[in-house]
């Protein structure tokens, strides 16, 4: 024996111990608003204790073996005069060794099959429905039933919902597959063409902004393909529906919103639509009361004035568009076009007076 | 002689590239294989780096949105079809023969066809990057990005195309392997004498004849799409998309255990030989491999838990693919079993080897996680998957055909790799391995998702970020030591003799480099360690008589494999040229096309052993 050495490869084990302990302290230490591990829900909530559980179980064997081949390699390293012994196998051992296993899985197995069981269940009857429809690269959301005289509420790349209510969201798309994902809120499942799928339905359990981003690549913008959930009291909750409902206040005749309004009607009306307004295109986003809304353009800039006028100027120095902007307009896939650059049709006053014009219809 | 009379004369003894150009030797072949997977393994290599330079930070403007996305559609697919799979076939071919006793694959020409048609297939692949229309839609290829609407360059075209010449050789490959193994082993050689990376060749074998089939069907529907207006995946036209994901799946699944047995077979073999004690268990691992292929094929829709699948076939597909936890537990298991009691040398394969034991464990274990459904929601389609599946893919397959590149090396050059650059390169190698991967677990636990271009600076994901890129570039620095290490060892290195580890398999009881015929005398084995069992003397060794090498009937080399390869390839370009003009694309079809029917019924009527060698071997008789 040289218990110095093996005092050193176990001194070894140690660090490699600290190590991993300390990666495990800098993870805890850096969070993003986009963390699995933060749940605001209770859907979220059963997420995470099969989540530590599983990691628990797997981090411990996987310390033990790591711990066991350490001990080898230091035991049985080549030592002169020593030889290998001869052995074949172990018969008792590797039956062990494969009936320990399956009781591990059995207990990782039956939680799982239960939580997917519960995934799958129907809303409660009180559950708000929000439809989801994915396009490349937005959001389009809808609430039916909300809208005015039993209608539909629409909006585009921000959620609504009440604290505490069941929010049961089904998704579906116009194009690709994409997939829908609120990390504090839910798990992802993919929004795919010519089918209807159901999130599990789940409550949230705490007021705020919750960031969410298209998990499936759907193409050249997948990455700026973002969205916000924003959970309400439910009395902001009624507010924001009510809000959505009214129609705007028409701008005062000949002012610089009045001016804004109208070139938006002529060169933005055919794709974006305003309740309350003629506008009512329906291959953009839908813009209603678009002065509330926190970002622009899938979640990847804030609404303030100067993003929206960079946006509306020139969405290519923004956002990958398809190939043949800005001399043509861009075919999407689904036969709808991509938004255009506006810096060779509108004058910049033109387009300010556009974005003042959206940025003033919000809900108070 | 038709031969004889040919334009191009069958070479009889070709010297310098031409011997390479015409060989059908399988040591050859395997050469081949193994500089071209490690040629495209830099330039995969290179396409990390760039996806590692964008994602350093938050908003960086590197490469464009465009470029990424073929950056990482193109890593994918040359790691797995250029990379691993051909360097995987880069010891099949070297190797099996030599492990059981043969003289060469069943069908030598065969096995030419399958290198110059994975040759010409990756090169038709990255022939688009010329025409500026690489594959750009993921290597996974989902329906309906692929369709002609969405994907409007011809860069799935090259995908399917590449691929499915590619497909063709594998295919060939796969049917040549069984039909070598359970047919030319040589007297005594039992298939549980086999070393186990026979046994893993054989399993891989199998799954290739199984699997590649379902993906050649896939991407032939999904190129009658795009190009004949087929409506196999058109939603428009009422096809659903998830049809591609099965299908691509039920291939892509076993396929990933086509990328990793070769390398627990290389480390079954390794372990023994520097632990210096036989393999703890060889039945049960050779069984754990078959069963984790078996159970491979019912495995594939576990990539597809987001797709909404309905609670039980959910659950069937966790359940299942827990399963598989338990015969590759069985198999690290029974690999720590061959290090206990042992004298273990911890020379370069074996850190290799071990290096492989850990990692991939901890890859496995992570695969557990993602078996557990409602956490892989949150992990599917995250770096946290991305790091999963390095552990299994870079940490399994590359750590292993490492370990398996320095401990046969000696056997395929006659001369030995430096010890302590090779120990350098490992340590490079583990370290930023493990820098450039771990952290992708945090990544993915904080919900960055896999391939986007970028990344808002608030996301909390820049300093991590940052740590993987460093390690990817200390992975490259490995990857340079270890090609310096390859050619200087080549040139200068210790030479090797006939078996410098002291291992137990055949293929250690011949010359380093073995002669082109392998064994003068077709061996008679024994048991399952024919060289140790030899120098304990417990069984008598093989009589060594004088045998004349001329009386050795090799097969002759051949022009036809690689011409009837080049012709394949020029059809599928064809059809890329057809596209954009309908003349000339069909007659750049119809003339590969003629070349290929020449070459194959000039190589039906080429005798196996050129007629001149077989008439000169007669003479001499």
């Amino acid at each position: 024996m040289y218990p110095k050495q093996l005092l050193g490869r176990s001194g070894r084990l140690v660090a490699v111990g600290l190590l991993v302990a300390a990666l495990l302290l800098a993870l805890s230490a850096c969070s993003s608003p986009q963390t699995t591990f933060d749940p605001k829900s209770d859907a979220a909530d059963k997420i995470q204790t099969l989540y530590i559980l599983i990691i628990v179980i797997s981090g411990a064997i996987g310390a033990a073996v790591l711990i066991a081949m350490g001990y080898l390699m230091a035991k049985f390293r080549e030592r002169p005069g020593v030889k290998a012994r001869q052995i074949h196998g172990n018969n008792t051992l590797e039956v062990l060794w494969t009936i320990g296993p399956i009781l591990i899985l059995v207990m990782i197995g039956v939680p799982t099959i239960l939580a997917i069981v519960g995934a799958t269940r129907a809303p409660s009857e009180d559950a708000l429905h929000v439809e989801v429809v994915a396009h490349q690269w937005w959001w389009e959301v809808n609430y039916p039933g909300l809208g005015p005289d039993g209608g539909t509420l629409t909006t585009a790349n921000e959620l609504h919902v009440p604290i505490g209510r069941e929010v049961a969201i089904s998704l579906k798309s116009d194009d690709v597959i994409h997939s829908f994902w609120v990390p504090q809120l839910i798990g992802k499942i993919d929004s795919i063409p010519g089918r209807t799928n159901h999130l599990e339905p789940f409550t949230a359990s705490e007021v705020g902004v919750y960031l969410g981003q298209c998990a499936e690549f759907c193409g050249l913008a997948h990455a700026l393909m973002r969205f916000r959930v924003v959970v309400d009291s439910l009395g902001d909750f009624e507010r924001w529906v009510e809000g959505m409902n009214t129609p705007p206040p028409a701008p005062e005749e000949e002012s610089f919103l009045a001016s804004g309004q109208s070139v938006f009607i002529q060169n933005c009306s055919s794709c974006h639509a305003v309740a309350g307004t003629v506008a009512a295109g329906r291959i953009g986003p839908d813009l209603s009361r678009f002065g509330s809304r926190l970002t622009i353009g899938a979640g990847i800039m804030d609404n303030t004035e100067e993003n929206l006028v960079e946006w509306i100027t020139n969405v290519t120095a923004v956002k990958p568009v398809p190939e043949g902007l800005p001399t043509a307009l861009a075919e999407l896939g689904n036969g709808k076009q991509a938004m255009p650059r506006f810096d060779d049709t509108l004058t910049p006053a033109q387009v300010e007076a556009v974005a003042a014009y959206l940025r003033s219809m919000t809900i108070e | 002689m038709a031969t004889n009379i040919a334009i191009l004369r069958r070479p009889l003894d070709p010297t310098g590239a031409w011997a390479w150009i015409t060989t059908v030797d399988h040591k050859k072949i395997g050469v081949l294989y193994g500089l071209t997977a490690f040629a495209f393994f830099i330039l995969g290599g290179v396409e990390a780096l760039v996806m590692r330079l964008q994602l350093a930070q938050a908003d960086l403007n590197v490469v464009s949105a465009a470029t990424f996305n073929q950056m990482f559609t193109m890593h994918g697919t040359t790691m797995i079809f250029m990379v691993v799979m051909p360097a995987g076939a880069a010891f099949f071919n070297f190797l099996v023969p030599l492990q059981i006793g043969a003289r060469d694959v069943a069908f030598p020409r065969l096995n030419a066809l399958s290198y110059w048609l994975f040759l010409f297939g990756s090169i038709l692949m990255n022939f688009s990057f010329f025409t500026g229309s690489a594959p750009d839609m993921g290597w996974f290829a989902y329906a309906p990005l692929t369709a002609a609407n969405f994907s409007t360059s011809s860069s799935v075209d090259y995908w399917i195309l590449g691929l499915q010449v590619m497909g063709v050789g594998t295919l060939a490959a796969g049917f040549n392997f069984v039909i070598t193994i359970i047919n030319m082993r040589a007297p005594g050689m039992t298939l549980m004498r086999m070393p186990v990376f026979t046994w893993m060749t054989l399993i891989v074998s199998f799954l290739i004849i199984f699997a590649f089939p379902v993906i050649t069907v896939a991407i032939t529907l999904l190129l009658f799409d795009r190009m004949f207006g087929t409506n196999f995946y058109d939603i428009t036209a009422g096809a659903d998309p998830l049809l591609w994901q099965h299908l691509f799946w039920v291939f892509g699944h076993p396929e990933v255990y086509i990328l990793i047995l070769p390398s627990m077979g290389i480390v079954s073999d390794i372990l023994p030989t520097f632990s210096r004690k036989p393999l703890f268990g060889y039945v049960t691992i050779v069984l754990a491999g078959a069963v984790i292929a078996f159970l491979g094929f019912g495995v594939w829709a576990h990539h597809m838990f987001t797709v909404g699948m309905g609670r039980w076939a959910t659950s069937a597909f966790a359940v299942a693919t827990m399963a598989i936890a338990v015969p590759t537990g069985v198999k690290v298991f029974n690999w720590l079993g061959t290090m206990y009691g042992g004298s273990i040398q911890f020379r370069t394969p074996m850190l290799f080897a071990l290096g492989f034991i850990s990692l991939f464990m901890l890859g496995g274990l992570s695969g557990v996680m993602h078996a557990v459904v409602p956490v892989d929601l949150h992990q599917q389609d995250t770096y946290f998957v991305v790091a999963h599946f390095h552990y299994v893919l870079f940490g399994g397959s590359i750590f292993g055909l490492t370990a398996a590149t320095y401990y046969w090396f000696p056997k395929i050059t006659g001369r030995m790799m430096s010890e302590s650059i090779g120990k350098t390169h490992f340590a490079l190698m583990f370290v930023g391995f493990n820098l450039t991967f771990f952290p992708m677990h945090f990544l993915g636990v904080l919900g960055m998702p896999r391939r986007i271009y970028t990344y808002a600076p608030d996301m909390g994901w820049s300093g991590t970020n940052m740590a993987v890129t460093i390690g990817a570039f200390v992975i490259a620095v490995s990857i340079a030591v270890f090609l310096y290490n390859m050619v200087r060892s080549a040139r200068v290195g210790q030479p090797a003799g006939a078996n410098p580890w002291g291992a137990a398999t055949l293929e250690w009881s011949i010359e380093s480099p073995p002669h082109h015929y392998n064994f003068a005398i077709v061996p008679t084995i024994r048991s399952q360690h024919p060289l140790w069992d030899e120098e304990a003397n417990t069984v008598e060794p093989p009589p060594l008589p004088y045998v004349d090498e001329s009386s050795i009937h090799m097969p002759s080399p051949s022009y036809w494999p690689l011409l009837l390869a080049m012709g394949v390839t020029l059809v599928a370009g064809s059809l890329l040229v057809w596209q954009a003009h309908a003349i000339a694309g069909l007659t750049m079809g119809a003339a590969s096309g003629a070349l290929a029917l020449i070459s194959v019924y000039r190589w039906v009527f080429e005798p196996a052993v050129a007629t001149e060698v077989a008439e000169g071997a007669a003479a001499h008789h």
